[in-house]
């Protein structure tokens, strides 16, 4: 009974250090639930953690993060996270309410699966913006959903791995997806990716090895390694969530592009570039006319709709080139990159754009040519306008000429 | 050398076992609160928010409570439902996969009848398939139990594992056959059910108390009254006790295993009827865990159920209180959130283990 005794004046003696201490911090604390009225608080739904090091969850949270630091918001007091949120529509409507209650101004969800909750929130909070990343559904007042055409710096990549495939001499590029024709998202830029690399390589095969799930690294390894041992493989293209595919080229001395993030650092000697996002673009956008109109109900008015933002808006891009890359792809690059931000030419037309010359002198050329799936049917007759609508409505399901799928 | 041993403790007062799991909960605050301290976060006001569910400053306070309720409801029945078998040393650890069975098919109702039938006609009809389809299941494990004596932990533990897979394959699947996704979508997406079969509630203000509230609240009543005062309590007591006592006495016990599995397995298919006609729709994350969380509150409360309501309630402020108090805070996630879980759950098992037993050291040399 006396170690009882002892161990109850101990535990109420620490209770107490701890209380005094609080109070004392009381004054200057600022991470408070509460904001003085008039603020601006942002609210965000994440299907992983804000503290996540890399990865999807990660590319939005620096976005807003970004943003709000833009914008002059403080991310401690004036942001709202619920993380690890599953695609249930009864747990995403929780977390909805969760910040409705917090006060938040504007509310972004950033997984696909949030759809429903967010279409119903939208008319149950007329007062709340709601911004739904990669989805299809929204409203004429306060719901609208955005994403990128991701596709444009997948055809940049494709360029840097065309080149690589020359230079090396092998024509069989590897492609790690999660899904395939499944995703109008995947498919897009499957086909984006084979363009590009086509158009610098007429006789490159992009051999897609997919996995049919997403975040499995242990998936992720062994479809990169599977392309490289038995489709000799030499340059590696991911759509996927880790590094591993990049790791595995690097391991087995072949090169790759990442996806997502500059995965330089995971893999030094093999890395070309990667298709990255950057979400800032729309957040701040999306926030700054939130913050400056008078009703939640004018948002997309003021907004203009959905939103899909490519290479001219600065929303894709790929990350720096490393030093790996043949010496022909920066300049390649660049000219490839200048007619898709002038608007004078995008990936799916009946367009394509073929590229000579060596390293100081490369030239573009746009040529005619039917847009055709591997299946032999034309999908653009030649010379004719985009079909980037597929795209972005989701309805692109076929892989496009000198694309293999694997599994 | 000396050994140590423990020694079941019978004679501890209702008082000293208070104070035991106010010390583990204590303790568990305090570990906490330097964790929060250390990330720059003020953990009273932490706490506060917790403990409040978020309610503090809160634009939409009623809907906090119906969030906090939604993840109750489904908590209790399962616990009890759980209690139920485990009274009978059946140990059911099959919650999820029985959740998920009774949620499909209550969707599989909602979808085709859901148009066609009034409101209250297609709910009934949900919960009827979730029930006796879920009870199939406990049927069947409880068949395998007594006929063929196989291991029923493993056996439930695997139809979790069943039932998750195929509720990914349907929610994965673009098909004709696959009446349960939307239609609109490119992806594959579980679709809203028609209004009909979505569960209403009565309306207190802005609160909305949903019915299915009431029936988990009458479901504990029955629970209590089945298991205390009939003779079917009585008899899942005898077997749980003791198989030959009750084969001894006359007790058929292949029946009374197979009823009170069914009933158990059912009442978690109910749950996730209700669940299921609550969100609208079902997902792969419909149970958010309450099979498992099910088997702990089930367990702490010793099979009581008096306790066992309020312990689930318990847990699901915790629950949701850690989600609302650390949306406050941008660098709090849902892992801390479930560390803290973590903490307290521990905290509290480490104090029902002190209330329980002592650790006795026996000398070789001097006792033996």
């Amino acid at each position: 009974m006396k170690k009882l005794l002892s161990l109850i004046v101990a535990s109420v003696v620490m209770c107490a250090a701890l209380l005094t201490g609080c109070a004392g911090a009381e004054g200057s604390d600022s991470n408070g639930g509460s904001s003085s009225d008039g603020d601006f608080i942002v609210g965000a739904i994440y299907i992983n953690s804000q503290n996540d090091t890399a990865g999807y969850t990660y590319a939005h949270h620096q976005g807003i993060t970004k943003a709000m630091e833009a914008l002059g918001l403080s991310t401690e007091s004036n942001l709202k996270i619920i993380d690890n949120v599953p695609e249930d529509d009864e747990q995403v409507r929780t977390a909805i309410e969760q910040l409705a209650g917090q006060g938040c101004n504007i509310i972004f969800g950033i997984s696909f699966g949030y759809l429903n909750a967010f279409a119903e929130a939208a008319e149950e909070y007329p007062e709340i913006v709601f911004c739904h990343a990669t989805g299809y559904l929204s409203n004429d007042t306060n719901f609208n959903n955005y994403f990128g055409r991701i596709y444009q710096a997948r055809y940049l990549a494709g360029i840097a791995a065309g080149y690589k495939s020359l230079e090396i001499g092998n024509n069989n590029i590897g492609y790690v997806s999660a899904w395939g024709t499944e995703y109008a998202e995947t498919c897009s830029g499957i086909n984006a990716f084979a363009l590009g690399a086509i158009a610098v390589n007429p006789d490159a095969v992009v051999h897609v090895n997919q996995i049919s799930t997403w975040g499995d690294q242990e998936l992720e390894r062994q479809a990169a390694e599977v392309l490289i041992s038995s489709y000799g493989c030499g340059v590696i293209a991911q759509h996927c969530d880790s590094a591993q595919p990049q790791i595995v080229a690097q391991e087995q001395g072949v090169f790759g592009c990442g996806y997502n993030s500059d995965m330089a650092s995971d893999a030094p000697d093999a890395h070309l570039t990667a298709p990255v996002w950057n979400w800032n673009v729309f957040y701040q956008l999306a926030m700054e006319t939130a913050m400056n109109e008078d009703s939640a109900s004018d948002f997309i008015s003021n907004i203009g709709g959905n939103y899909y933002g490519g290479l001219t808006e600065g929303m894709v891009d790929i990350s720096p080139l490393t030093a790996n890359n043949a010496p022909e792809a920066a300049e390649a690059i660049e000219l490839a990159r200048d007619l898709m931000v002038s608007g004078q030419w995008d990936v799916f037309s009946g367009t394509a754009l073929v590229f000579s010359g060596d390293a100081g002198s490369v030239s573009v050329e746009q040529v005619p040519a039917a847009l055709m799936d591997n299946e032999g049917n034309e999908i653009v007759a030649a010379g004719g306008a985009s079909v980037d609508d597929g795209v972005i409505q989701g309805s692109m399901n076929y892989y496009v000429e000198g694309v293999i799928a694997e599994s | 050398m000396n050994r140590f041993h423990l020694i079941r403790r019978s004679d501890v007062s209702i008082w000293k076992k208070l104070l035991y799991y106010l010390i583990g909960i204590v303790f568990s605050l305090l570990l906490g609160g330097v964790f929060l301290k250390s990330l720059g976060i003020n953990p009273l006001r932490y706490y506060r928010d917790m403990a409040t569910i978020g309610l503090i400053g809160n634009y939409y306070p009623a809907k906090s409570v119906e969030g906090l309720l939604k993840l109750f409801v489904p908590l209790l029945i399962t616990s009890l439902a759980l209690s139920l078998s485990f009274k009978m040393r059946f140990w059911n650890i099959g919650g999820e996969g029985e959740f998920i069975t009774g949620a499909i098919f209550a969707a599989i109702v909602a979808f085709k009848l859901g148009d066609s039938l009034p409101g209250p006609v297609v709910i009934l009809l949900m919960c009827i398939a979730a029930f006796i389809s879920a009870g199939v299941i406990g049927f069947l494990t409880a068949h395998l139990r007594v006929r063929f004596n196989t291991n029923e932990t493993l056996v439930t533990l695997m139809i979790n594992y069943i039932m998750l897979y195929i509720i990914k394959y349907i929610g994965e699947t673009k098909a004709d056959w696959n009446f349960f996704l939307r239609t609109d979508s490119e992806r594959p997406m579980f679709a809203k059910f028609p209004d009909a079969a979505i569960m209403k509630g009565i309306k207190i203000g802005s609160f909305n108390l949903l019915y299915s509230v009431i029936i988990a609240l009458l479901i504990a009543v029955v629970v209590y009254i089945y298991l205390r005062s009939t003779k079917h309590g009585y008899e899942v007591a005898v077997v749980g006790d003791s198989v030959n006592t009750a084969k001894y006495s006359g007790i058929n016990v292949y029946f009374i295993t197979v009823r009170t599995v069914f009933l158990s397995a059912a009442m978690i298919g109910l749950a996730g009827a209700f669940t299921a006609a609550s969100s609208g729709t079902i997902s792969t994350d419909i149970t958010n865990n309450v099979g498992w969380t099910g088997v702990i509150v089930a367990w702490l409360s010793k099979l009581s159920t008096p306790v066992i309501c309020i312990v689930s309630l318990l847990i699901s402020v915790l629950q949701y209180g850690c989600q609302a108090a650390s949306a406050s805070y941008s660098q709090i996630d849902h892992n801390f959130a479930d560390l803290m879980q973590g903490i307290f759950l521990f905290a509290i098992l480490a104090a029902d283990f002190a209330v329980n037993f002592k650790v006795v050291r026996t000398g070789s040399k001097k006792d033996a």
